[in-house]
Formats: structure tokens, C-alpha cells, sequence
């Protein structure tokens, strides 16, 4: 009745990027991930992160949601940031190999114009893979995930775990609220203006004892059911979720090859060829 | 000759973490194409044999096993959980755990996917299963947004498809609303007529199991195989009662009669007995009481007014008003998702009337917070292991008290209420060594302790034999006749609102249909048909035989009380 939504789709939808298979998804992701954490180039995190976004607004997602967890993510990479100009104002001369000074607070305290440009391509980057994984969680259903990962070879009981927990979290969720209402009605005061943060942290952990011993045997059963279905019989498995690969899985196929390229050279130029510095700077080398 | 499919030969069991055998010398047959109800109460042994044929004993719950078990003429031992699966398809009693899919097709497809079934073999096969069970339009249907029936169906697709012999139902009707779970009964019966299947069939409740025929009944007591007969042998015999099952009501009535069943009577069928012979001797036992209305006389506690309440747009509650006195039994009756629950939640204050006004004590209640209610108006939980948050029985009866800021006169507080109910002797006891029906008490005990003037019970019977049930219900009786402690149950069990309650309040798509003194809301039949209820056998006896349901079922209910109180 009155489950909050959680953030996962759990059916598919009908936009391109959703009509994909589980598979294509996962590659896609993994691929993208794999490619932003390896570079620390701005000619190659701009074109992505751009690319994540066109992403994300083609799937036309529930912006009010969006904006909540992409304020979340901004404001605290913004203190991390501030976190490391605080710890070493300079750092931009050991990242990129010069120290351009445009402001002074004190002769420690100082803003370089390398350091600015550090903290922008770190905050690309972070905010691309943020926004790529925010991508492939709202186009992708927990089943093609699991489908997605048995395809690229991760066994199918890890799979299973991601569509499980999934399917029950919804359960464990209505249970936790209404052990809450039970334990409200006993005397146990939750509003946060009458009790203090510890007493109602130390109340929360009163309600996950029933809560705990109500999944414990919720398990039991959910094992014994898929026991009996025969979980676990074979070595391999087939997924009712993942469709058959339709037109726009063959184009994305070509896509996702060629990032995988991209990907390949760039840790290949990173191990090989690495520069003396971490960060390119167009004015610096 | 039959061929037999399921063979037990001398066999025992123990579970390893026990010391007495659960099974004792199990000799059974049952033979291909028989459809064959396991009776008996809880701890009876009833659902460990079904473990014992559906593979998962020996396999997910080791122990001793004596003597033979063979599935399809092949020894259980020695096959794998697997192997044994693709003879046995089990429909498990929750149905919320064995739902695993994130979908209605995900989960049919659930075993032809760990065959590892082509996807394009799969789908044919899943929309056929779906259309058997009636649920070919749900079939991308997420889990939560379907009722327990639903679930059920879904999970009896899940094994129809892998052409299984034999279909294992354990507990069908546990979760399950009374039309639900004659629609539940019906549909099994569907299925063993149309696919050939063998059908087992684990229950406690024999009424509602006998709403279509079965060829056996095998009655369990305490790990052994007591009777192994027809339906109306079983029914004719004065055994059920004594090993905690509750007969049929309308035997019951007959019984009270004073009737001697012959051998050969046909019993098991309400629509075929020997109404000519049952005429006389009814209408003599049941006929001359006269309906003595009993109105309630203690101060109104709680008032609840023209009351609307909305989830989104969805209207849950429309222009609801009734008012309870102190000291009244009453309980709260419909099918799942009328809006009984919704009732309770209203009254506790957890959620609030959009229109409307509910007073507790002749008080609005809507600036008084869920705390200061819960003083007031104590609610218990269908499931106790969501109520119980203590290690020690006397810490948990206590809390409430603690909560609520008390320090003096806990203690003796907390003896009264645990000698209330009878749990005083073991005060200092863990609660984890308790029974299920046991833990029940404490949450009741719990909420006593605050001296609440209303207690609300979810479901307090859910999921109990008869023999807990009436346990727990004569304890509750004692309660309101001792203490003068006014209950409303919330209740689809037909049988609860007879027995243990005056008056009935109806609810049907968030209306108050009903409200007034059970045996004439519960022999109404327009009500009944309203709130998809199911008529209860009394009413159906009492059609046949030319009698008023209305004065038979209150005379019914004065017999049984009276006999309750003397026995």
C-alpha cells in the first residue's frame, strides 16, 4: 500500500536504451566504467561525460528523484575537493607539473590555476561515472542485471543475488515499518523533536531484532522453494528476462566494441607511455 | 491394478537436531491419480511427511530416516532434491517466499530456467501453465501488487508446465481469505481433473478442503498415521475433535442433534446428506430458543465518524461510522483488502481520516500522537516474531511500561498481567524456547500491561490449528468476561466471528455494509455475497431443512457456548 518506490525499475521500459538486452546493458556499463577510472584525460572524459548525459535525459527518468541524489553526489565531491585543497593547496604542481598562482591567501594557502584544473577533471570524472551508473540503473531491471552478469561469465548463484535481494528488499521494508508502528504504539517515541538522535538510534536497534528474526526465516523458506524448483541443479542457466537481441543490440554492439577499444588503448598508453605526470594540461608540457 | 507413486514401508524419521522421532512407522500407499487430503494439527508430523516426499528431507533437513520412502518407485535416499523435484511439484504454505521472480513470468518460468529451457522453448510453455491457473493477462505483474490467491496461482503455474506426477500442497489455504481459498480448492481440483496429476494435499482446515471431493483423508497425530479412510467415514466418527481438528460446522450441528450416523451415510457432501432424516431431529434441537437481543450497556469508548480516508487517489475508506462500547466482542470481517486492515491502522492513528472524525473517550484523537493512543487502544500483530523484541519473557512485558517513562509499580504490574495470562511461572524464561502460540500471548501480555481500554487483534488465529486456536480464543474470552476488556478482532475466519464474538461489523470495498449481532450479519445472505464471504455451512443446513438461519445459527451458537463453558 504504501511502499516507497525504490530507485530500481522493476519492469522494463520502452525506450531504446531499455529495449536493449540485459547483456548489452552490463557490457556497456562495465566497458564505460572501466574506460573513466583508467583515464585522467580531459579529451577523453568529456566526450564520455557528455555522452552519459545524453544518456540519461533520452531515458527521460523522474527528475525530482535525479536532481535529489545528483545534489547528494555534487556537494559532497565539491567538500572532497575542498578536503584536499585544505591538505595541499599546491597540489596541482605534483599532478600536472606547474604552479600558476592566482590567488594568496597566505603563502601556504594559495589557489594555482593547475590545481583548479585538477579538481575540474576530477569532478568530470566522477560525475560521469556517477551519472553512467545512474544510466544503467534506470534503464536496467534487476533480472537483465543478473542475466547481464551470468553472460559475461560471473556464475549464475552471484547473479542470483542481486535479483534476489531486489525481489525482497520491498518485503523487508513493509515488515521494518510496521514492527515500527507496533513498537510506536508501545511507547517507543520516534519523532525526532521529543527524543534525542541516540535514544532514537538505540530505539531503531530495538526494531531490527524482529526484523532480523522475521527475514532469518523468511530465507529458510525462499531456499527451500528454490530448491525444490531445482536452483542449483545445472551448471548452466537461462533468463526469462533476457530477450532476444533485437536491431538496436546489434547497433550497440558496434558501440560498445569500439569503447572497448578506446578502453584497451588507454590503459595500454597509460602502461606503456606513461607521462610524467598524472594529468594532462593543455598550457603546462 | 493401480500402480502406486508414493510408497512409505515401516519408515521413521528423526531430525538431527532432535532427540525423539518426528515420524513414527509411516506405512503408507498412495496410488497414481488419487487425490488424498494429510490431516492434522500442528506438530502432528503432517508437514515433515510432505518434506519426506517432496525430496527436501533428507536433503535441506538432515536426520534419521528408518525403513522406505520411494517416490515413483524409486528409494528417496538415493536420488538427488532434483531428481525428486521433477516427479514432486510442491506449492509452498507462504506464498510471499516461494514468489522468487521479479514478475509473474519470471517466476513460472522459474524451473525451466534452472533446466536451462531455450528462451524461445520457455515462453510457449510459461503462457500455457499461466492460462491453466487463470493468470495469462498478469503475466508482467510485479509480486507486490497481487493478493496471496494470486501468488498461489502463480506458484502452482510455476510447477504445472514441468508435467510433475504428483502435486504437494502444503497448508493452500493458510494465507488466504475464505473466497479465496474456496476459489484455491476449486482451481486444485481443476487442475487434478483436467492434468491426471496425484494431488496431496496438506491441511488443518477440513471445511474448506471438503469443498470438493477427496478420495482419502489421512489423519495424523503425533508423528503416526491414526486413520487412513474416506471423507465421510472420518466425518462420522467423534475422532476429530479429540486430535485438535475442528469439524465441519454443519456436523457439528448434526451432532448436536443427537443423530446416530449409520455407516454408509454420506456426510462429506453438504449439497447430498439425507436432509429427510436430518429434518425432524434439527428443527426439534434448533428451533424453539427465542432470539434474545442483548444490547451493550458500558460507556462508549471509541466512535468512529463518517470517516473517508485515500491512499493517493485511491479511496480506501468510504463514510465509515460505528461506535464501540466497553466490554463489546466484535469483529471486524471481509475479504482481503476491503479495508479492515485499514480500519485498524485508522483507530490505532497511524493513519489519519482525511474526513471524518474518530474520537477515543468522547476526544478527537487527531492532536494526540501514536504514542498517547497506544495508552489508550492496544494493537496485536498477526505475527508475534514482529512484536517480540526482548530476550527475557518479564523484559518484554515490561517494555511498554519502560517506554512509556514508568519507573514505580512496574514490577507488579508485570506480575498481574503475566498471571492474567497464565505465562507467570514462566516469567523468567527466554522467549525463544516458546510456541508460536505462546509468543502470542506475550505480545498480548505486552500490550495488557498498559492497561489499554481497546485491544486490536490482526488475525489472532491465522496459521494455528484448532487446537491453539482455541486456546488462544478462550483465552481472550476469559479476558473480556474477567476484565471486561473490550477486543475487536480483524478476522476473515467465518468460524472466529460465530464463536467468539457478538457483534460483527462487514466491510466491502472500504464501505460499512454490516454491522449488528453476528448470527443475523452472517446468515444474511446479500451481506455475504457483498463482502465475498463465504455462507457458512450453517446457513446452507439450515436452507435445506426449512429452518430461519438467523434463530439456527443463534441457537447454535448458545448450544456450543453452553457446551464450551461446561466442558
Amino acid at each position: 500500500m504504501d511502499d516507497k518506490r525504490l530507485f530500481v525499475n522493476t519492469t522494463p521500459g520502452n525506450r531504446f536504451l531499455d529495449k536493449l538486452t540485459g547483456k548489452t546493458k552490463v557490457r556497456t556499463f562495465l566497458i564505460l566504467i572501466v574506460l573513466l577510472i583508467a583515464t585522467w584525460d580531459i579529451r577523453v572524459i568529456l566526450p564520455f561525460f557528455i555522452l552519459s548525459w545524453i544518456a540519461l535525459i533520452s531515458l527521460k527518468p523522474d527528475w525530482k528523484k535525479v536532481w535529489g541524489v545528483m545534489a547528494f553526489v555534487v556537494v559532497m565531491n565539491l567538500f572532497n575537493l575542498f578536503l584536499v585543497w585544505v591538505v595541499r593547496p599546491d597540489y596541482g604542481l605534483s599532478i600536472c607539473g606547474a604552479s600558476t598562482v592566482i590567488f594568496k591567501f597566505t603563502d601556504f594557502y594559495i589557489i594555482t590555476s593547475e590545481t583548479l584544473w585538477y579538481f575540474m577533471v576530477r569532478f568530470l570524472k566522477l560525475l560521469g561515472t556517477f551519472t553512467i551508473s545512474l544510466t544503467f540503473i534506470q534503464c536496467i531491471t534487476p533480472s537483465e542485471m543478473a542475466a547481464g552478469l551470468y553472460s559475461c561469465k560471473v556464475p549464475y548463484k552471484v547473479c542470483t543475488i542481486f535479483s534476489i535481494a531486489f525481489r525482497y528488499i520491498p518485503d523487508i521494508s513493509r515488515d521494518f515499518h510496521s514492527i515500527k508502528i507496533s513498537m510506536q504504539m508501545r511507547g517507543m517515541e520516534l519523532d525526532s523533536e521529543k527524543t534525542s538522535l541516540w535514544t532514537r538510534l538505540k530505539q531503531n536497534v530495538l526494531i531490527l531484532v524482529p526484523l532480523i528474526i522475521t527475514s532469518f526465516d523468511r530465507v529458510g523458506n525462499i531456499a527451500n522453494g528454490m530448491d525444490l524448483r531445482g536452483y542449483g541443479k545445472n551448471k548452466t542457466r537461462t533468463y526469462y528476462a533476457e530477450h532476444e537481441e533485437g536491431p538496436g543490440d546489434k547497433k550497440m554492439k558496434v558501440v560498445y566494441m569500439l569503447f572497448f577499444a578506446i578502453m584497451v588503448f588507454v590503459i595500454i598508453w597509460r602502461v606503456f607511455f606513461p607521462g610524467e605526470y598524472e594529468v594532462w594540461c593543455p598550457w603546462v608540457s | 491394478m493401480k500402480t502406486p507413486v508414493i510408497e512409505f514401508k515401516d519408515f521413521s524419521f528423526r531430525y538431527k537436531s532432535q532427540t525423539e522421532e518426528t515420524l513414527h512407522d509411516i506405512n503408507l500407499t498412495i496410488y497414481e491419480g488419487e487425490k488424498v487430503l494429510l490431516l492434522g494439527s500442528s506438530g502432528s508430523g503432517k508437514t515433515t511427511l510432505g518434506n519426506c516426499v517432496n525430496g527436501l528431507i533428507p536433503f535441506s533437513f538432515p536426520g534419521e530416516i528408518k525403513g522406505s520412502c520411494k517416490i515413483c518407485g524409486k528409494e528417496t535416499q538415493e536420488e538427488s532434491i532434483f531428481a525428486i523435484s521433477s516427479s514432486v511439484g510442491t506449492v509452498q504454505q507462504d506464498t510471499d517466499a516461494q514468489f522468487v521472480g521479479l514478475s509473474v513470468g519470471e517466476d513460472i518460468a522459474f524451473s525451466l530456467e534452472n533446466d536451462a529451457v531455450p528462451r524461445t522453448e520457455m515462453l510457449p510453455k510459461v503462457a500455457g501453465a499461466a492460462r491453466v491457473v487463470g493468470m495469462e493477462e498478469f503475466l508482467g505483474e510485479l509480486p507486490y501488487s497481487l493478493s496471496g490467491g494470486q501468488k498461489q496461482k502463480v506458484a502452482l503455474a510455476g510447477i504445472l508446465h514441468n508435467n510433475v506426477k504428483i502435486l504437494l500442497f502444503d497448508e493452500p489455504l493458510a494465507a488466504l481469505d475464505p473466497a479465496m481459498g474456496m476459489a484455491a480448492v476449486d482451481l486444485i481440483d481443476q487442475v487434478y481433473k483436467a492434468q491426471e496429476k496425484t494431488v496431496l494435499i496438506i491441511e488443518h482446515r477440513l471445511e474448506d478442503v471438503l469443498y470438493r471431493h477427496v478420495d482419502r483423508i489421512i489423519l495424523m497425530h503425533e508423528g503416526r498415521i491414526l486413520m487412513d479412510t474416506t471423507p465421510d467415514e472420518l466425518l462420522s466418527s467423534d475422532i476429530l475433535k479429540e486430535k485438535g481438528i475442528r469439524e465441519p460446522l454443519y456436523i457439528s450441528a448434526l451432532k448436536h442433534t443427537g443423530i446416530r450416523f449409520s455407516e454408509k451415510e454420506h456426510l462429506e457432501d453438504i449439497e447430498e446428506l439425507d436432509y429427510e432424516k436430518y429434518k425432524g431431529p434439527l428443527q426439534q434441537a434448533f428451533h424453539n430458543v427465542k432470539i434474545e437481543r442483548r444490547e451493550p450497556e458500558g460507556e462508549i469508548l471509541l466512535n468512529v465518524k463518517n470517516v473517508d480516508f485515500f491512499y493517493g487517489e485511491h479511496q480506501v475508506l468510504k463514510d465509515v461510522s460505528f461506535s464501540v462500547r466497553k466490554g463489546e466482542r466484535i469483529s471486524i470481517v471481509g475479504k482481503n483488502g476491503a479495508g479492515k486492515s485499514t480500519i485498524a491502522r485508522l483507530i490505532c492513528g497511524i493513519i489519519r481520516p482525511k474526513s471524518g472524525e474518530v474520537q477515543l473517550k468522547g476526544q478527537n484523537y487527531m492532536k494526540m500522537s501514536i504514542r498517547e493512543i497506544g495508552r489508550m487502544v492496544g494493537y496485536v500483530m498477526q505475527n508475534p516474531n514482529q512484536m517480540i523484541v526482548k530476550d527475557m519473557i518479564r523484559d518484554e512485558v515490561e517494555l511498554a511500561m519502560k517506554l512509556n517513562g514508568f519507573t514505580e509499580g512496574v514490577e507488579e504490574r508485570s506480575e498481574e498481567v503475566l498471571k492474567m495470562c497464565g505465562l507467570y511461572a514462566m516469567r523468567n524464561w527466554p522467549v525463544s524456547v516458546l510456541s508460536y502460540g505462546q509468543k502470542k500471548r506475550i505480545t498480548i501480555a505486552s500490550i495488557l500491561i498498559l492497561k489499554p481500554e481497546v485491544i486490536i487483534l490482526d488475525e489472532p488465529t491465522a496459521g494455528q490449528d484448532y487446537k491453539h486456536y482455541t486456546e488462544i480464543m478462550n483465552f481472550l474470552e476469559g479476558l473480556n468476561r474477567d476484565y471486561n476488556i473490550t477486543i475487536l478482532f480483524i478476522t476473515h475466519d467465518m468460524h472466529l466471528a460465530i464463536e467468539y464474538t457478538d457483534r460483527s461489523i462487514v466491510f466491502a470495498d472500504g464501505e460499512c455494509i454490516a454491522d449488528g449481532p453476528v448470527y443475523s450479519v452472517l446468515s444474511n445472505d446479500d451481506i455475504i455475497r457483498r463482502a465475498n464471504l463465504k455462507k457458512t455451512s450453517l446457513v446452507t443446513l439450515a436452507e435445506h431443512t426449512g429452518l430461519n438461519p438467523e434463530t439456527f445459527i443463534y441457537n447454535f451458537i448458545e448450544t456450543e457456548r453452553k457446551a464450551r463453558q461446561n466442558g
